[in-house]
């Protein structure tokens, strides 16, 4: 993240190279397709919650500790976190800037990685412990 | 302008919900008295008005999705295009939202 002012002209000049070709172009393209693919995941969820929404954990882990369930699932989690990731770092880039957006940035890191880890790890122990 | 300020907002809603969804998912994978909680408190009236606004807000988010999908084509840009698919996908978030709950949760 650069320090010095963006103006109208630094961004209509190519000249000076403002944003990250690279990085920008990988972001868009993963946004895309992790957004894609979470059409699956809310389809897979909407199963998920109608069938179990209220249930004791007996009848959780019968559902969600089939592997064919448990296991996509727990992928689709951790695609999800990705998105929520990239789509958080889309609103970071347009408010803060600096050691701000730094910050914010690693908190957003932190949030998505316990919620991917905490939602996909306790689909995982369901299908291989219980 | 309007759809975009609400594609982000959903976004960032979806961003929290998700945080709803692990700690279900974690309460089932412990054990049944944390589940009786989580239960409780999604079962109540409060919950239940959180989980409706979290539905809609997945399900404009993924429509808000494909319509930039859509985009990504060159496709429905002119204007006249854009407005009717704004529209069709503000629409098509509320009642596929009533229809998800009116099937699944108010008849069920």
């Amino acid at each position: 993240m650069r320090e010095t002012v963006i103006t109208p002209a630094s961004i209509a000049n190519p000249k000076t190279h403002y944003g990250d070709a690279k990085a920008s172009t990988r972001h868009f393209i993963t946004q895309r397709v992790t957004g894609l693919i979470n059409v699956l995941f809310l389809g897979l969820l909407l199963f998920i919650v109608v069938r179990l929404a209220g249930q004791d954990r007996a009848d959780m882990v019968s559902v969600i500790g089939n592997f064919w369930i448990g296991v996509p699932l727990a992928l689709l989690i951790a695609i999800a976190a990705v998105h929520m990731r990239n789509g958080m770092r889309d609103t970071l880039e347009d408010y803060f800037a600096g050691s701000m957006y730094r910050l914010t940035m690693l908190l957003n890191t932190l949030f998505c990685l316990i919620v991917g880890l905490a939602g996909a790890g306790a689909v995982l122990k369901i299908v291989f412990w219980g | 302008m309007a759809m975009s300020i609400i594609h982000r907002a959903t976004g960032i809603a979806n961003y929290a919900g998700m945080a709803l969804l692990a700690i279900w998912l974690v309460a089932a994978a412990a054990d049944q008295e944390a589940l009786n909680l989580v239960n409780l408190v999604y079962g109540s009236w409060f919950g239940q008005l959180v989980l409706f606004g979290f539905t809609w807000s997945l399900v404009h988010h993924m429509l808000g999705g494909l319509r930039h999908w859509v985009w990504d084509f060159a496709a429905m840009m002119e204007p006249g295009q854009r407005e009717l698919m704004a529209w069709a996908t503000l629409a098509a978030s509320v009642v596929i939202t009533l229809l998800i709950w009116t099937v699944f949760v108010w008849m069920a």
